[in-house]
C-alpha cells in the first residue's frame, strides 16, 4: 500500500481540507450557474465577485484601507456603516462544509445558517470573516443570540436588539437608541464621526442601488422570463461582498443589457411556465441547489422574498422618479468618494469617477446664488438707507442660511459647483 | 507453543488468522469463499499451519456470515464483537477508541466503541451495495482496471467528477456516460471514492463523535478511500494494521481467552 504523506499539524490539515472542500463546492456551483443557458454577458462581474471570495479566498471587493463590518441580517442599516467610512459585509453562511464543522459546536436544534457561520468562525480560514473589524449581530431569534455570544468571545461584537413589534412608538424609539450606540461603536472602528453630510452621501449610495434594483425587478417580472432566477440570485448574492457603488454599476450594465434583450425578443424561458415565488430562509451561495432544480424542472423563478434576494437592499424597492435619481447621482461627490478599486478582470468595469453634475444643474444653482446675492444687496441697501444696517450683519451666516433654504436638498451640488 | 485460530467467513472472501498465547499475530491468509465454505476453510487453515510449522490448533473461533456452518470451528462469535476485539491489537498506537468503519465485500458497518473498547452501538448497511466493496469492483471492471489499482489511480486526480447516483446499478450507467463525455479515468475513480465515503458517512450518528475514526475491513486497503474519508470528514482517519484480517484476529483473540 503506497503511503500518502501527511503534512503539517492536524489543525493545518483540517484547515486545508476545509478550504479544498469549500472551494470545490463553490467551483462546482459556479460552473453550473455559468453553463445555465441564456446567461447575460453582464452577469460575469457578479460571478467574478463570488469566485473572488469563495474560490480564491480573498477579502471583500472594496477600496483600499476601508475597514469591513460583518453584518448578520438586513436589519443592520448599511447607510450608517458607509457613512462611518467602513463597508458592511453580509456574512450569513450557506456552505454545507462549514455547517458540518459548526454542527459540533452549536446546540443541536440551531439552524444550518447559524451553524455555518460558527463553522467559518471556528476554522478561521476565510479572509472575509477574519478581516472584519467589527461584527454587528441583530438579535432576531434565539439562535442569533447564541451566535452573538459565541462571536463576542472572539472578536469585537455589537448586538442590536431588534424589537419584535412594529406598531408601538416605544419599540421604534428603543431601536433608534440602539442605532445611536451602534454608531458610537462604528466611530471607534473608523475614527470618523457621523454627520449630516456623510449620512446624506451614504443614503444617496443606497438610493442609487435601490433604484437599479427596482428597475431590475420590473424587468424580471416579465413573462416569458428575460433572466433566469438562478442568475438573478447570483447577482444579488454578490451584493453582500461588494461595495455598493461598484455593485450599482454592475447592476446598471445588467439592466441595460436586459432592456436590449427585451427589445430584441431574446427570452430566457418559454411561455406558460409556472411562475414561482420563493420565500423564507435565504438562498446563500453556494447553496443554489433549489433554484437550479426549479429551473431544470421547467419552473420560472420570477420573484423572491428573501434577504439575499430582492430584499437584499432592505427597503422595498420603489420606482423612483427621475428627479430623485438625479439626487442619487448628485450625492456621489468627490469629497467622500472612496479611492478607485483595481478591476477583478481586465474586461470588467472598474470603479468610475463619481458624479458628473449636469451642466444644467450647475447653471441653475449659479443662477440661484446670483439671485440670492442680488436680493441681499438690494435689501441691505434699502435697510441701510432706513438706518437698519445693524440687523443685516453677520453677512456670511445670513447669506449661507438663505441659499441653504433655497437649495434645500441640493447643498452638495452647491458645494461642488462653487469649489 | 499454543496456537489459536480465528476464521472470518465473509460474503466474498474467507480470512484466517493464527495467534499465539502472547497475542502476537503469527500468520494471516485469505481465500475466495467459493461454493464450499467448509473445505475452503480447512484448506486455508492447513496451509497456514504448515507455514507456521504447527499441526495442532488449541481453539478455533469463527465469525462472519458463515460462522454457523463452518464445521472446523469450535465456537462462533458475532462480527461486531470480533471486530471490537481485533481493534485492541490492530489499532495504531495513537488511536483513541471511537468508531470503527468496516467496509466489507457486500456490507459496511460502523461500530461505536467507548474508551475501554467495548461496543456501545453499531449501524450496518447490509441491504444495499452502495458503500461496499461491490461498488468498487463494478466500477473497476467498467474502467478496465483491478481493485488494487483503483486507489493509487484515484490519488492522481485533481478534479473529482460528481457521481450523483447512490445506487450501484444507476452509478454504473452514470460512469459509462462520463466515459462517453471524455472524463479522465482517474477523475471518475476519485469521484467514485468520494461517493462511497459520503454514503458511509451518512450512517454515522452525530451524537457519537468522541474519539478517532479507524478503518478496517478490505476497503481499508484502498488508499484512495482513506483520502476520501479524510476529505469528507475533515479530520485524520486511522487505518488498522492488517485491516482485512481484523475480524479474524479478533476471533482468534476470543479463542485464546476461551481455550
Amino acid at each position: 500500500m503506497s503511503e500518502y504523506k501527511r503534512q503539517g499539524t492536524p489543525e493545518e490539515r483540517r484547515r486545508t481540507r476545509f478550504l479544498n472542500k469549500s472551494s470545490a463546492t463553490a467551483v462546482k456551483y459556479l460552473r453550473k450557474i455559468d453553463e445555465l443557458p441564456h446567461k447575460p454577458q453582464t452577469l460575469d462581474p457578479f460571478l467574478d465577485v463570488l469566485r473572488h471570495i469563495f474560490v480564491d479566498m480573498n477579502d471583500a471587493v472594496k477600496p483600499e484601507n476601508t475597514p469591513t463590518v460583518g453584518t448578520y441580517c438586513v436589519m443592520v442599516p448599511p447607510e450608517l456603516i458607509y457613512a462611518a467610512g467602513a463597508m458592511p459585509v453580509k456574512l450569513c453562511g450557506g456552505s454545507y462544509t462549514a455547517f458540518n464543522v459548526g454542527d459540533d459546536i452549536a446546540p443541536r436544534d440551531v439552524c444550518p445558517l447559524v451553524k455555518a457561520i460558527m463553522g467559518f468562525e471556528s476554522i478561521g480560514a476565510m479572509p472575509v470573516y477574519q478581516k472584519c473589524s467589527l461584527m454587528a449581530v441583530p438579535i432576531t431569534c434565539d439562535c442569533k443570540k447564541k451566535l452573538a455570544g459565541y462571536l463576542g468571545e472572539r472578536r469585537p461584537t455589537v448586538t442590536l436588539h431588534v424589537p419584535t413589534g412594529r406598531d408601538r412608538d416605544e419599540d421604534m424609539e428603543h431601536y433608534v437608541r440602539e442605532l445611536y450606540q451602534f454608531s458610537d461603536e462604528l466611530t471607534k472602528v473608523t475614527g470618523n464621526q457621523l454627520s449630516y453630510e456623510r449620512l446624506s452621501w451614504a443614503c444617496g449610495l443606497t438610493a442609487a442601488a435601490q433604484y437599479e434594483l427596482s428597475r431590475f425587478i420590473k424587468l424580471r417580472r416579465k413573462a416569458p422570463l428575460v433572466i433566469k432566477g438562478t442568475h438573478y440570485l447570483a447577482a444579488l448574492n454578490a451584493l453582500s461582498y461588494t461595495h455598493i457603488s461598484i455593485w450599482t454599476q454592475y447592476m446598471h450594465a445588467l439592466c441595460n443589457e436586459l432592456e436590449s434583450k427585451i427589445r430584441r425578443g431574446e427570452m430566457a424561458s418559454k411561455e406558460n411556465r409556472p411562475r414561482i415565488l420563493i420565500t423564507g430562509s435565504p438562498l446563500v451561495f453556494p447553496n443554489f441547489k433549489l433554484p437550479l432544480l426549479i429551473e431544470e424542472m421547467g419552473g420560472a423563478l420570477v420573484a423572491d422574498e428573501t434577504c439575499m434576494g430582492e430584499r437584499g437592499a432592505y427597503d422595498p424597492p420603489l420606482l423612483l422618479t427621475k428627479a430623485r435619481t438625479e439626487l442619487c447621482a448628485r450625492s456621489q461627490t468627490k469629497a467622500h468618494a472612496p479611492a478607485p478599486v483595481p478591476p477583478l478582470r481586465t474586461t470588467s468595469a472598474g470603479y468610475t469617477e463619481s458624479c458628473k453634475c449636469s451642466k444644467i444643474t450647475r447653471c441653475r444653482v449659479l443662477f440661484i446664488t446670483f439671485c440670492a446675492d442680488a436680493l441681499f444687496m438690494i435689501t441691505s441697501i434699502r435697510l441701510w438707507k432706513k438706518k437698519w444696517a445693524s440687523s443685516v450683519f453677520p453677512l456670511s451666516a445670513w447669506k449661507a442660511t438663505t441659499t441653504k433654504k433655497m437649495l434645500n436638498s441640493s447643498e452638495f451640488a452647491w458645494k461642488h459647483s462653487l469649489s | 507453543m499454543k496456537v489459536y485460530a480465528g476464521l472470518d467467513g465473509g460474503s466474498t472472501y474467507l480470512k484466517a488468522a493464527l495467534i499465539d498465547e502472547h497475542k502476537r499475530v503469527l500468520r494471516t491468509g485469505v481465500t475466495s469463499t467459493g461454493i464450499d465454505n467448509n473445505s475452503a476453510a480447512k484448506r486455508l487453515l492447513a496451509k497456514l499451519l504448515g507455514e507456521v510449522g504447527v499441526n495442532h490448533v488449541n481453539y478455533t473461533m469463527a465469525t462472519g456470515y458463515s460462522r454457523k456452518i463452518l464445521e472446523v470451528a469450535d465456537d462462533d462469535v458475532s462480527e461486531i464483537t470480533a471486530h471490537a476485539y481485533g481493534v485492541r491489537v490492530t489499532a495504531p498506537r495513537e488511536y483513541r477508541p471511537g468508531m470503527i468503519v468496516d467496509i466489507g465485500g457486500q456490507d459496511s458497518k460502523i461500530i461505536y466503541l467507548d474508551a475501554n473498547y467495548s461496543v456501545k452501538n453499531f449501524s450496518m448497511n447490509d441491504k444495499c451495495a452502495a458503500g461496499t466493496g461491490k461498488f468498487m469492483e463494478v466500477i473497476a471492471q467498467i474502467l478496465e482496471t483491478t481493485i488494487d489499482q483503483v486507489g493509487p489511480l484515484s490519488l492522481e486526480s485533481n478534479a473529482p467528477c460528481d457521481i450523483n447516483s447512490t445506487c450501484v446499478v444507476f452509478a454504473q450507467s452514470e460512469v459509462i456516460s462520463l466515459i462517453a463525455r471524455k472524463f479522465d479515468r482517474r477523475d471518475i475513480l476519485s469521484g467514485m471514492h468520494l461517493s462511497m465515503a459520503k454514503r458511509i458517512i451518512i450512517m454515522m450518528k452525530k451524537s457519537e463523535k468522541n474519539g478517532d475514526v479507524l478503518m478496517a475491513g478490505g476497503g481499508a486497503l484502498n488508499i484512495g478511500l482513506r483520502k476520501a474519508f479524510e476529505d469528507e470528514l475533515m479530520r485524520d482517519v486511522f487505518v488498522a494494521n492488517h485491516p482485512q484480517f481484523n475480524g479474524a484476529i479478533g476471533a482468534a483473540l476470543l479463542a485464546s481467552e476461551r481455550g
